[in-house]
């Protein structure tokens, strides 16, 4: 009896050795596998402006690729699903989980665009992949009917052509950029609207031809001198 | 009536087009008609395209100008320019509406008892000639000046010179190209001997590397920089921003490298010592073509009236420059300019790789810099150092910011040093423009006298008694801005302001004359490249309007120079220009014909044998090249060009506890110089309607400042109000802010500090101490 | 004065041949579709005996497969 006891301490003691043994030695692997998260870059992203060069490694094909006249989004349906321009568009299509974030759905469209056999059209390109909760604005619409009218007046959305302040001037951006600071996805490619699909995708560097137009929020009129006395 | 008839006429159209659309659709669905985007656009009309510089920056776009019943109407790129190849940015596409802005001066404005009284060009001119005689004979001949701009055409400048250092014998010529372009200048002088780029921009379809040091390129020189993504496109070149503030460029670029402002000098330095320490010198190249040299450290900064230094070079060898750089190993470097060691050697080992091809571009963060000189030579370092120079793709290329600051400021040469050919305190050179200028070689005096910020520091001493202002807005740009305000306000001073509109520098006036612009006149202007580009006159000036050059000609005829300025109305910038190219009559300067101007989109000088030499002292593209080998340096006496030995030294002013932010001032992309033209142009206006100063997201939160609160802003010349930017165009590096210079109703260079580069003169706009609350 | 609208529809793949031929008669406007082979054609006459020229201009064209008149509206000359 007490040879068996000996000979299971014994045992339990090896055992308890093991587990400290393996466990220190789990650990020190652990630390030394960790690699400390360096701050990589430095540098700071400015939200209005990164926007702008997003896509750009895209803007050769986009310029080379061949319209597909067929399947052409305009500007009316661009227009169709979002309660004034720059709202959020309705999601106009059955949505295919409704228990999943972005990533794993809707982005698999949307991050690059592309032709659907099921909606016989090719996939809007969202200017913010990286917000990956797309349904925090997005919604699908379930019914075509209201709970009750509503007043919300219809505000003029901009128009194409009357951007210009010379004959052949590079038009203003008419619309505010928040969240789609990236012109390219919505301004190239195949699913872009055909009235404001761009000529040259490949210039890139959008705005340094396009300015913007801030008389959307203020008009603040024209430059007049102040008297700095 | 008529007109209701047409339009009820074309109504009836539109509805019999609408329902043929209509009746199309029913039939095909999805039918799409003629090109909705041109819907609403303006018809074509008969327009005459001409072609021109672009007005605005140091670039030179081609642009070509719709002209229709007498009036510019339209601007679109010209397809032959090789600059820009069809291509304009937001402000060269509405370029000519800054000639038709509603305050455009039209008559001349003399002040009579505190106000402006409108009179006739004749008596305006008659007063100036009086008032320079006056002045003359009771001040002596070095109480006169003019002050002219890189916004001159070559004709403005050249008359200027030949009207004050030739004729009335006074070096009391200055140019605004000190404020932007005098440490790239004295850069080449230094290193090379001989001004301006040896390569052109067509490095940039050979380069593989793109090193911008402190150059926002994407908004300053945005068609250059569309020519950086275009062949990032086509063949994955890389960028690599080097900055002390994250703007467009940064978020364009491959690789963004933060910098502690001034300390790009020790980086500079840092990258040598890797280049030596790893053995990627070109060493045949470096015997054969390159000297060391070292100069005098610890000059000082200019703050104090009546500064003077001089340089005093001396060589060393190869050995002592060796150890000097001892000092800036990357790990020692990293500690000054908060620069990782790692990133300093990314950037080494691209310039160091001799199967890369790498290109250096910089324009006013390293020329508005305290220590400009050094940094510009810094840079030619790394380029001879390894051989990367004067060859298609490997070129360190300083960048201009005016259309014509190479062309009429450094080629012409309107600073107090300076002669068309060569510099006054030479006697050769002197005889030479004498000779030319037809004038006693006595009347050129041997002495330069004041540059920039000392001339306006001698008006306001009342050393000079009269000023005359051409095409530039002082009262906006100089740095410490109120000291030099109130000294041009001062009693017994006469300021004479060329402009074309209503400006600070105008209220200073005493005579206001209104002068044509750009196509309203001829006239040629030089760019970033060597690139001399004419224009015809296209449009005719409105009211009595003038050019510069006119109106220093008919000054110089009141002022008994008729024999020097013989030439006539009808051909007299021809006649101009013939006479100045006799003043770069030889292989290293050349200027091209006028006919050959007037057929091509821009010639590079030097023009030998009906020829642009686009590498200059590479004998296989530049004429010049005499001594048999690969390259020359003819710049320089022996032929060879010289690395520096510069130390890093720390700015005039750095934040300290009283004032602990940098202060940073630059541009943005739409308004250009002042505003003063782009302010006019409602596009541009509405895109950026005011001045704001940008800070760090992490100060602002900790000072509770959002976008649009107001914050004060304090130096010690002074405090301004400016609403905040947090996040938007740029984000200034913590405790830095950065402020644009282009709203006259918001003056940051009240506050600026006037310190500058002991050798270039050049004020260092980009640095001083200030002190941000929240107002 | 009438102003009349038609659909025109050009034979296979001589549409451009069809709107060249179109844009040179006077009084006559041609919107092209961008996608399918049809014109709108819009003229626009002094009086009714030049508008049927015209149509008969229009007729005699070898590119021309089908006209189709959609509306047609006239305005009194003095008004």
């Amino acid at each position: 009896m007490r040879k068996r006891l000996g000979i299971i301490s014994l045992f339990v003691i090896l055992f308890i050795a093991f587990i400290t043994i393996w466990s220190f030695s789990y650990q020190t692997g652990r630390e030394e596998a960790y690699i400390p998260m360096e701050n990589t870059s430095s540098t700071p992203v400015i939200p209005s402006e990164t926007g702008v060069f997003r896509r750009s490694e895209f803007a050769l094909d986009y310029s080379n690729m061949p319209i597909d006249k067929n399947h052409e989004r305009t500007l009316k349906t661009y227009y169709k699903n979002r309660a004034y321009h720059g709202a959020p568009p309705t999601i106009p299509h059955p949505v295919k989980n409704e228990l999943s974030m972005g990533g794993n759905t809707c982005l698999q469209c949307h991050h690059n665009g592309g032709f659907t056999e099921k909606f016989n059209a090719y996939a809007p390109v969202t200017p913010h992949p990286e917000m990956e909760n797309c349904r925090q604005c997005h919604v699908p619409q379930h019914t075509e009917t209201l709970f009750k009218g509503t007043n919300f007046p219809k505000i003029t959305v901009p128009e194409v052509g009357v951007n210009n302040a010379l004959q052949g001037s590079p038009p203003v951006i008419p619309h505010q950029i928040e969240m789609h600071e990236n012109c390219l996805s919505c301004h190239a490619g195949p699913s872009a609207p055909k009235e404001i699909r761009v000529t040259h995708p490949e210039r890139i560097n959008c705005r340094q031809c396009h300015v913007l137009n801030n008389k959307e929020t203020t008009d603040i009129g024209v430059f007049k001198r102040q008297s700095i006395q | 009536m008529y007109t209701s008839l047409t339009s009820r006429r074309s109504f009836i159209k539109k509805m019999a087009v609408m329902s043929a659309m209509t009746a199309a659709a029913s039939m095909f669905p999805g039918i799409i008609f003629a090109s909705e985007q041109k819907e609403g656009l303006p018809e074509g009309g008969n327009l005459d395209w001409k072609k021109a510089p672009c007005r605005f920056c140091g670039v030179g776009c081609g642009v070509l100008v719709g002209i229709e019943n007498g009036k510019a109407v339209a601007v679109k790129g010209d397809p032959n320019s090789s600059v820009n190849k069809g291509l304009c940015c937001v402000k060269g596409y509405h370029s000519v509406m800054a000639m038709y802005g509603k305050d455009r001066l039209t008559m001349p404005l003399v002040k009579k008892n505190g106000t402006y009284v409108e009179t006739s060009m004749e008596e305006a001119l008659d007063l100036i000639a009086s008032k320079m005689k006056d002045t003359i004979i009771n001040h002596g001949k070095d109480a006169v000046s003019i002050y002219g701009s890189g916004q001159w055409t070559i004709p403005d400048g050249y008359v200027a010179s030949k009207l004050f250092k030739g004729c009335i014998g006074t070096n009391n010529v200055e140019a605004n190209a000190r404020l932007c372009m005098a440490s790239a200048v004295t850069g080449f002088l230094t290193s090379f001997g001989i001004d301006e780029p040896m390569g052109c921009y067509e490095d940039i379809d050979h380069a593989d590397v793109f090193v911008l040091w402190g150059n926002n390129m994407a908004e300053m020189h945005p068609v250059l920089f569309s020519r950086l993504l275009d062949q990032r496109l086509k063949r994955d070149v890389k960028i690599i921003d080097f900055a002390t503030r994250t703007t467009r460029t940064s978020m364009a670029a491959d690789k963004s490298i933060l910098f502690k402002p001034q300390t790009d000098l020790a980086v500079a330095n840092a990258i040598c010592y890797e280049i030596i320490k790893n053995g990627w010198v070109n060493k045949s190249f470096v015997e054969k073509h390159c000297n060391f040299s070292k100069g005098l450290t610890n000059m000082g900064y200019g703050l104090e009236d009546n500064y003077k230094f001089t340089d005093k070079p001396e060589k060393i060898s190869f050995e002592e420059y060796k150890s000097f750089l001892a000092d800036y190993s990357p790990e020692k470097v990293e500690k000054i300019s908060g620069v990782s060691a790692k990133d300093i050697k990314y950037m080494a080992a691209y310039y160091g790789d001799p199967n890369k091809k790498i290109m250096s571009l910089w324009c006013m963060g390293m020329n508005q810099h305290s220590r400009g000189t050094w940094i510009n030579n810094l840079v030619y370092n790394i380029h001879l150092l390894t051989g990367k120079i004067s060859t298609p793709g490997n070129s360190p290329f300083s960048l201009t910011g005016q259309p014509s600051a190479c062309g009429t400021v450094r080629e012409v040469g309107t600073l107090t040093h300076k002669l068309p050919h060569g510099v006054v305190m030479n006697k050769e050179h002197r005889d030479f423009a004498a000779k030319i200028w037809d004038v006693p070689v006595e009347n050129i005096d041997p002495k330069p006298t004041y540059h920039t910020v000392e001339m306006f520091r001698a008006l306001d001493r009342g050393d000079i008694r009269f000023m005359w202002i051409q095409v530039t807005n002082p009262m906006v740009t100089m740095p410490k801005l109120k000291r030099y305000r109130d000294g041009a306000k001062k009693e017994g001073r006469f300021i004479v302001v060329s402009d074309i509109y209503p400006t600070p520098t105008t209220d200073i006036a005493d005579v206001i004359l209104p002068s044509a612009m750009w196509v309203e006149r001829e006239g040629m202007y030089g760019n970033s490249e060597r690139r001399t580009q004419y224009f015809e006159q296209m449009v005719e000036p409105p009211g009595e309007a003038m050019s510069d050059t006119w109106q220093l000609i008919e000054v110089a005829r009141r002022l008994g120079y008729k024999k020097q300025f013989y030439y006539k109305k009808e051909t007299h910038i021809e006649e101009i220009y013939n006479e100045y190219r006799r003043h770069h009559d030889n292989k290293k300067h050349n200027m091209a014909p006028l006919e050959v101007l007037k057929k091509e989109s821009g010639v590079l000088w030097p023009y030998v044998d009906g020829k642009s030499t686009q590498w200059r002292f590479n004998a296989q593209y530049d004429p010049a090249c005499s001594n048999g080998e690969d390259f020359h340096f003819y710049g320089k006496p022996d032929g060879k060009a010289v690395i520096w030995q510069r130390p890093y030294e720390p700015a005039a002013e750095e934040p300290d506890n009283e004032y602990p932010f940098w202060l940073n001032t630059g541009r943005v992309v739409e308004h250009w110089h002042t505003g003063s033209m782009t302010r006019r142009i409602p596009v541009l206006h509405k895109a950026m309607p005011h001045s704001y100063v940008e800070l760090n997201p992490n100060d602002a939160k900790r000072m509770q400042i959002k976008t649009g609160d107001m914050v004060k802003l304090t130096t010690r010349r002074g405090e301004i109000v400016l609403p905040a930017a947090i996040n938007q165009r740029g984000v200034p590096a913590p405790m830095q802010v950065f402020v644009p210079f282009f709203d006259e109703n918001m003056l940051i260079n009240d506050i600026t500090l006037d310190s500058f580069c002991p050798i270039s003169k050049e004020p260092d706009y980009k640095k001083c101490a200030v002190k941000v609350e929240k107002a | 004065m009438p102003i009349k609208s038609y659909l025109a529809h050009s034979h296979e793949g001589k549409k451009q041949e069809l709107i060249e031929a179109l844009s040179s008669l006077e009084n006559c406007e041609v919107i092209p579709a961008e996608n399918k082979d049809l014109l709108i054609v819009v003229t626009d006459t002094e009086g009714k005996i030049q508008d049927e020229i015209l149509k008969e201009q229009i007729e005699a064209i070898d590119s021309l497969k089908l006209l189709a008149m959609v509306s047609g509206f006239n305005t009194p000359k003095n008004k």
